[in-house]
Parts: C-alpha cells; structure tokens; sequence
C-alpha cells in the first residue's frame, strides 16, 4: 500500500473511533446542555461487559449476543446515571458546573469499581472481524476495516433517528426549547433519559471497537474522552455533523502528522490547531451559535 | 361549571410577592382578558395555571373540576389546558409541519397526528408549500401563527395567549385579532395576556385587571377601562406625581 493509502486508512480508522464517542457527547450536550465526564467510563464499561459476556473464561456467550448486550446494559446504566446524576439538578442555573462534578466524581466511582470487579490484569475481546486482508503488498487487520465501514452505517441510523422518526424530532426539539416541548405535552425528563442511553450505548460500542485491538484497562476510556471533547469543540458542540465531519478531520490530521511529524509532537500540534480555530471561530468549525441536534 | 377556576393562587419569589390571592373562574367557550401593567403577575398566573415552568405555593387551580396540583407540566398540557408563550418558542432546525406535528403527537388526542398538524397550519393560514419550510425562515407573525398551530394541533379545551401581539405591525395584529375570534368561533375557551388594549377590547367578554400581584378589577371590558382604579394604576395617581 502507498504512504497516502496507509495515511488515509488510518484517518478513516481513528476518525470512526472518534466519531463514534463524540456523538454520544455531542447528544447530550446538545439535548440536557451538560457535559457528560461519564462518557470515557461508559465506553470503558462497554468493552468489560462485552468481555464478560462473550469470554469463555466469563459467559461465552456468541458475539451476536453478547455484543447488543453489552450496548443495552450500558444504554440501561445511561439511563440510571442520568436519574441519578443529571436530573436531580435540571431547572438549577448551576446545572452545567453542578454536572461537571457529578459526572466526574461517577466516572471515578465507576473506574475504580471496574478494577475491583475485573481486576488489573488487561483484557481483550475478539475482533469483530478476526483476519487480516491483503490491500496491495499490506495485509490490513479486518477488526478495523469492519470499524471504518461500521461506524458511517451507525452514524447514518443515528441520522435517521434524529431526522426521520417522532421521538429523534422531539429530541431535536428538546435540544432547542425545553418549556416549549413542554407545552406540546412532550415528557422532558423521559426525552433526557433516552439520549443519556443512546449516548452511553454509542461510547459502548466505542469501547467495543477498542476491546478488539487494544489490551483493556480500567483507564482506557480517558484519553478517547479527552480526544472527545477536542474533536466536538472543533466541529462545534452545537449540533453533531459537525462532532463527526471534525472526528474524520482530526483523523486526517493526525495520521499525516504522526507520519510526517512524530507521534510525540502530534498531541502539541493538534491542539495548536485546536486553539487556533477557537480563535477565529470560537462557536466550532460547523456550529451554528444555538444548539439544535441537526 | 367553570371550565377554569382558581382559588387564592399566590406566588412568591423571596420576599417579592408575584401572584397574591388570585381568584376568578372562567365559563366552557369564553374569551376572558387578562391586563395589567408590567410586573403585575399576568405571566406568572399563566405559569402557575399551566405548570410551565412552575405551579403555585398556594391556593388550588381546578381544570374542568380537576385538581392541578402535583401534575407536570406536559400532563397539564395533555389534559387539554395548553399555553403559549410570550416569546417565541418555536423549534428553529424543524420543519413547519414538524413543529404543529410534535403537539400533534404528544398532546394531541386521535389516530392520525399528521391530518390534525395538517388541519392546524391550514387554519392558521399556512398553504401547503410551507411545510417544508425550516421555522427559523419564518417572519416574526407566521412563527406567531406557527406557535398557534403547534396549540390547536393539541386539540386545546382551553388556550392560554400569552401576548400575542407583542412584537407585530398593526396590519398583523388585525389579522390575530380576526384569527383568535376564528378560533373562539370553534367553541375553543381563550385566556389572553395582551398589553395591546385594543386587542383585548376587541376580543374580550371579561377582562380582568392585576395590579402589584392582585386582581384589581374583573368585569365587561367597556365597565373596566372607564374604572378609577385602572386608571390610576395605569396611568399613576396625580397627588403621586405631583
């Protein structure tokens, strides 16, 4: 393979990766208007329930089950956590610093708890796709072209959620007006728990993607959160095409400057770049100045 | 039986007394005005009516001889006791036929949401080529006519106008006027907050006035405006001004 098809596959890999977690972040910010420290931890609770299920040493269970388990279970702990987290505070005008601190005193609480439970020891889970493909004189692993061709196809369901069904419209109002969906008869609080879940089973795959050619660790969820967070302040936090056009951008980015660059200065580079934008266009690449889930 | 009662609603914020004592009811298929000047509680009543975002401390709001208190505010909604606002509420990044589409389907009562969001833009006088427009395109008074479709597609046994005029050229408010007597025509019971008195003369059977939280005067429109203390709180007391 070329230099610029390796540069471009591993764009389209981590870029899928980082779509993958910054929608799910995108959603809630867009919908509850809170940051959600959580989600590093959820993605991380993802890939250890999929171990646990579908290990043999574990449940063993197929992987077409064990797999849409692990997303429910964690869609389910979404929920919970919001009940528990978020919605205790709506309506207060601290509620974004209020959740800073709950959600990151939860992602302690629950990385801690997935050493006690699983241990120190690193794990794995099988790749969705266990060989290798010949492109060219490269043998390519198969788990991350399955991701690359997976992640648009989920993105694209996630699209038509939002923009084709009853309840993605009322998230999308949810995101513009509370009170307004309100006075529609539309159930806010049910409307916030459905997109903390949906967000949670998003970074559960996420996590499932990083079980598969990774080693697992209780940490693992940390630096995709942090990288999260730059490609959605990148693309613009209002909304999330523009989380997903700047994870595959970031991706791009990235890839070419661990190649021509280093890997050790990219991380500086990039958020050279990251402050950069913010300076000329402090709403994000592709963010419209309100939030609207579009 | 009243179709609305409320009984001594109060509201304070602090030491700030918003709605104090507030009694009235109004009658299946009246249009009853509420006026008074700034910061008199006419908004405020709206929300403690209509839970939005907040019900009274005290006193007790009957709908259709139904208690309110401890019901949210989109179960209030789903009764049938829906409400606008003042401000403009509608969802920008949605279609017009969406925004009427989302009372339609979580409000409103009956099979098809679509034929009732469809039957509320036409009434408001929206053509079918608009409903694919993004609401954000909208002029000031079509979102005002929006916003009135997203509340009939609900079906409403009582609509609260919270101001609707606010914000519009005297053409436009001639055209509401003509359109909230439409909708009363269809036996719909109105509750309006205008400041634009000629709105609520032209409109009102019963126009009550709040002064300071409290209801100041409550009779026929024509009765209202000639009454002293109306007058005086409009307009301040001349030993005052003087």
């Amino acid at each position: 393979m070329t230099v610029l098809g390796q540069i471009l596959l591993s764009a389209l890999f981590q870029g899928s990766l980082y779509a993958m977690m910054a929608v799910g972040l995108a959603l809630v910010w867009t919908t509850i208007g809170v940051f959600n420290f959580c989600h590093g931890v959820l993605m991380t609770l993802g890939a250890y329930l999929a171990w646990q299920f579908v290990d043999p040493e574990a449940l063993g269970l197929p992987m077409f089950v064990a797999l849409p388990l692990a997303l429910l279970v964690v869609a389910a702990i979404g929920f919970a956590l919001q009940a528990l987290l978020i919605r205790p505070f709506i309506g207060r005008g601290d509620v974004v610093l209020v959740a800073v601190i709950t959600t990151l005193a939860a992602s302690s609480i629950l990385k801690n708890g997935t050493l006690l439970v699983w241990g120190p020891r690193p794990k794995s889970i099988p790749p969705l796709a266990p060989d290798t493909i010949a492109l060219g004189a490269s043998n390519v692993s198969a788990h991350q072209l399955a991701i690359i061709a997976i992640t648009p196809v989920v993105l694209g369901l996630v699209w038509l959620f939002l923009n084709r069904t009853r309840v993605g419209l009322a998230l999308r109002a949810v995101a513009q007006n509370e009170d307004a969906c309100q006075l529609v008869g539309m159930n806010v609080t049910a409307l916030y728990a459905l997109a903390f879940g949906l967000a949670a089973a998003l970074a559960a795959l996420a996590g499932i993607f990083f079980g598969g050619f990774k080693f697992m660790s209780p940490d693992m969820g940390t630096e995709p959160l942090t990288k999260a967070l730059v490609v959605v302040i990148f693309g613009g936090i209002a909304n999330i095409t523009g989380p997903i056009l700047a994870a595959y951008i970031i991706g791009l980015f990235e890839a070419v400057s661990i190649y021509y660059v280093g890997f050790y200065w990219t991380p500086a580079l990039l958020f050279a770049v990251l402050i950069v934008v913010l300076m000329v266009r402090p709403e994000g690449l592709f963010a419209r100045s309100s939030r609207g889930l579009a | 039986m009243p179709l609305l009662t409320v009984e001594s609603a109060s509201k304070s914020f602090g030491a700030l007394r918003a709605v104090d004592g507030v009694s009235f009811s109004v009658e299946p298929g009246e249009l009853f005005g509420i006026a008074g000047p700034n910061g008199s509680g006419k908004s405020t009543l709206f929300n403690l009516i209509s839970g939005i975002p907040f019900g009274p401390d005290s006193g007790r709001i009957l709908f259709a001889g139904e208690d309110l208190a401890g019901r949210k505010g989109h179960q209030i909604a789903r009764l049938g006791l829906v409400r606008t606002f003042q401000r403009e509420t509608a969802f920008d990044t949605l279609s017009v036929f969406d925004n009427a589409l989302m009372g339609a389907t979580y409000g409103g009562k009956g099979p098809v949401p679509e034929e009732r969001s469809a039957e509320a833009l036409a009434f408001v006088g929206f053509a079918p080529a608009d409903f694919d427009r993004k609401a954000a395109e909208l002029s000031v008074y079509d979102r005002k006519r929006l916003m009135l479709a997203s509340a009939l597609a609900l079906s409403p046994r009582l609509l609260l106008l919270d101001e609707p005029a606010s914000g519009l050229t005297k053409p436009e408010i001639e055209a509401l006027i003509a359109l909230i007597r439409r909708i009363a025509a269809t036996g719909a019971t109105i509750l309006l907050i205008e400041h634009v008195l000629t709105v609520l003369l032209a409109l009102s059977q019963r126009l009550m006035v709040l002064n300071e939280g409290s209801l100041l005067v409550l009779d026929r429109p024509d009765v209202v405006v000639r009454d002293p203390r109306v007058i005086r709180a409009y307009l301040g007391d001349r030993r005052h001004v003087a």
